[in-house]
């Protein structure tokens, strides 16, 4: 068991910085996801995290212990590889047994400690199959089974499900979340996918161009994205942003979208957050917290694309800059060309700051 | 090449096209395409190997005014076998090869394995050493005899460098001294072939998996753990490949000892090429030098039978 402090943690290629200064402290037994577009440091994180990469500058601690200059293999970190990395010319048995055969332990402890991971991860028929033609879920089992063997405090999983095709990647999400309940490690999961993150994670960390973003629960982070990068990344689809002016008006303050014309007034909690603020903002709101209205106070738009999904329509509007997508059932009845008048949740509204990119909020 | 492009008729080109229920097209299409290399394989390997097997049976010699077709008129059914087996020279000379070899190719692959897992990594100057390295390899054997032989001289260089060593003028007769003659000659073939070796073997090398080392890493391996348990199972078919190689090649060794001692002093370095050469060329008796060569022949068959099949197990199992 084991809580994992990053201070300061700076990580530079030469003249590239990969990792800018991340400060993050994860929770014993936390599943934390790294969520973050390709190349924006998360993979260099958890590289460090497990040794692979000395840090240029800062501090890992698990609980109060420094990990500067802890070789990889004595930190007690499981690692699982993008593609499992499994030993493809041993059994699945000997992949298990690798870690306490390198360590030294008797036969007897091996066979007994591999019986037991086996029967928990459901590998226990097959023990004795090589490696080398297993399906991606076994892989995935084996991968866990010998690293969890070693019994480390911390497990680091790298993209775990990104070689997965789509229908597989939901029985195996859940089946690591499954796994995590019984081992109950501490948990740290590099991910671009946000659905992963979404559906797994207890806490996000969000990163992008190095740097970390915000973290926080799903809902949190879904709800209260702290910048324009994380409202349009989190969600699928993404938060609208339509860019326009803070007014007065005789209903309340409101934001002047230019040629879509106003917005409906804003609620006084937001109102109150944001009343100081000067010059352009984003009116942002969720796809999946509009209504259709009959008239207005709302955007009025023209459909530009309708996108059957299923279980719900998803309608594009609107274009170029002011572009937006609503999220709504399936039996919506919207063609392309018509006008729809859309009234965002007002709940649900949120307001960036067009120069900073960063939300507004109550002091 | 013309000759293959020439067979893929108009016909053929028909029958590439046609119902695929006429399986028999298909069989018809592929021995017609393969029948130059048929007949090429026929003439380089098959035809010689009979004329070899018939000669062999005869007491024929380019002396005996003859034309090698009418050597039957010499028959001498299995004399040249029983002859062979008998023969003390052709026994020591197979022995000598044989040392030679079980020295030779284990002390190469080492040698190699070792330069390999050094040339896996990054290092100042990686580059230049690596030229540097396969530079042996490309040097013509004749050359190279002729190198050695001038370095091995009592005179020569490796004889300064040990009295600079010791202090004292060393002159070891090392080609003139049965044993020592014996070693300079592996000491050659060492040389020049490692860098073979070294080149098979970092290619192995370089496609072990890099994540499964970092896996192994992180589940406690140490390095030699890594290397026993991860390396080297990884890169078995390609050892046995450059193993295959080199026992094959090392068997023939002829060319840099040929020049270095002549399979001398007497037959001290004699091994079976060298032995063979002699009889060609200055016994004449190439009745008996056809059954010599028939018979390592089938010997050295057998042996790259028995690795093939070692190797398409090992393939099975992909790394």
């Amino acid at each position: 068991m084991s809580a994992i402090h990053l201070q300061n943690l700076v990580k530079k290629f030469g003249d590239f910085t990969a990792l800018k200064t991340m400060d993050l402290a994860i929770a014993d037994g936390e599943f934390m996801a790294l969520l973050g577009p390709s190349g924006c440091g998360k993979s260099t994180t958890m590289n460090m995290i497990a040794g692979m990469e000395e840090p240029t500058g800062g501090k890992i601690l698990f609980g109060e212990r420094d990990m500067a200059g802890v070789p990889m293999g004595r930190r007690g970190v499981g690692f699982v590889f993008q593609n499992y990395a499994i030993f493809t010319h041993m059994t699945v048995r000997q992949n298990l047994g690798y870690g306490p055969r390198m360590r030294g332990a008797a036969r007897a402890e091996i066979d007994r400690r591999v019986g037991a991971i086996a029967e928990m991860l459901q590998l226990t028929p097959l023990l004795d199959r090589k490696a080398d033609r297993l399906s991606v879920n076994i892989l995935q089992r084996v991968a866990i089974g010998r690293s969890a063997i070693m019994e480390p405090a911390i497990f680091l999983l790298d993209e775990p499900l990104s070689n997965v095709d789509a229908a597989f990647r939901a029985v195996m999400r859940t089946e690591l979340k499954q796994l995590q309940r019984q081992f109950k490690q501490t948990m740290v999961y590099v991910t671009h996918d946000q659905l992963e993150a979404m559906t797994m994670a207890d806490r996000i960390a969000v990163m992008d161009h190095g740097v970390l973003q915000q973290v926080g629960t799903p809902l949190e982070v879904y709800n209260n994205p702290a910048n324009l990068f994380i409202a349009r990344f989190i969600g699928a689809p993404g938060m609208n942003l339509l860019k326009g002016w803070l007014a007065e008006s005789d209903r309340g303050l409101i934001v002047d979208l230019g040629p879509l014309g106003a917005t409906p007034p804003l609620p006084d909690d937001i109102a109150a957050s944001v009343r100081r603020a000067r010059g352009e903002v984003f009116y942002g709101f969720r796809p999946e917290q509009v209504t259709l209205v009959q008239r207005g106070p709302g955007l009025s738009m023209p459909v530009t694309f309708v996108e059957r999904i299923g279980a719900r329509t998803i309608v594009h509007l609107g274009e170029g800059e002011s572009a937006v997508k609503a999220v709504f059932d399936n039996d919506v009845g919207l063609a392309i060309g018509q006008t729809a008048i859309l009234a965002p949740a007002a709940q649900s509204v949120r307001i960036f700051d067009a120069a900073t990119g960063r939300a507004m909020k109550a002091d | 090449m013309s000759a293959v492009t020439a067979t893929i008729s108009e016909d053929d080109m028909d029958a590439v096209q046609a119902k695929p229920a006429q399986r028999d097209d298909g069989a018809k299409l592929g021995f017609r395409l393969t029948l130059p290399a048929q007949i090429l394989v026929l003439f380089i390997a098959v035809f010689p190997l009979l004329m070899q097997l018939y000669i062999s049976l005869t007491d024929w010699s380019p002396l005996s005014g003859l034309g090698w077709w009418s050597a039957w008129s010499m028959w001498n059914s299995f004399a040249n076998y029983t002859d062979l087996a008998a023969d003390a020279r052709f026994w020591s000379a197979l022995k000598r090869t044989a040392i030679v070899m079980i020295v030779c190719v284990p002390v190469e692959f080492l040698l190699g394995l070792a330069l390999a897992t050094l040339f896996a990594d990054e290092f100042p100057g990686k580059r230049i050493f690596y030229s540097i390295l396969l530079m042996p390899m490309m040097v013509v054997p004749a050359v190279a005899g002729y190198m050695f032989f001038m370095l091995f001289q009592s005179g020569g260089p490796v004889n300064d460098i040990l009295s600079s060593l010791t202090g004292s003028p060393v002159t070891i007769a090392w080609l003139s001294d049965p044993t020592l003659a014996l070693f300079a000659v592996m000491v050659a073939d060492i040389w020049q072939w490692t860098p073979l070796m070294f080149l098979i073997l970092l290619a192995g090398l370089v496609g072990v998996p890099e994540d499964q080392i970092k896996a192994a890493t992180l589940l406690g391996a140490n390095p030699w753990q890594r290397f026993v348990t991860i390396v080297l199972p990884k890169m078995k078919t390609i050892i046995i490949i450059a193993l295959a190689i080199r026992v094959i090649e090392n068997f023939k060794i002829f060319d840099t000892l040929y020049i270095m001692t002549g399979g001398g002093p007497g037959v001290a370095t004699e091994t079976i090429s060298v032995y063979i050469y002699k009889l060609t060329t200055q016994d004449l008796i190439w009745g008996y030098v056809a059954a010599i060569a028939l018979a390592i022949l089938i010997v050295l068959s057998i042996a790259a039978v028995f690795a093939m099949k070692r190797m398409a197990r090992t393939a099975e199992m992909p790394a």
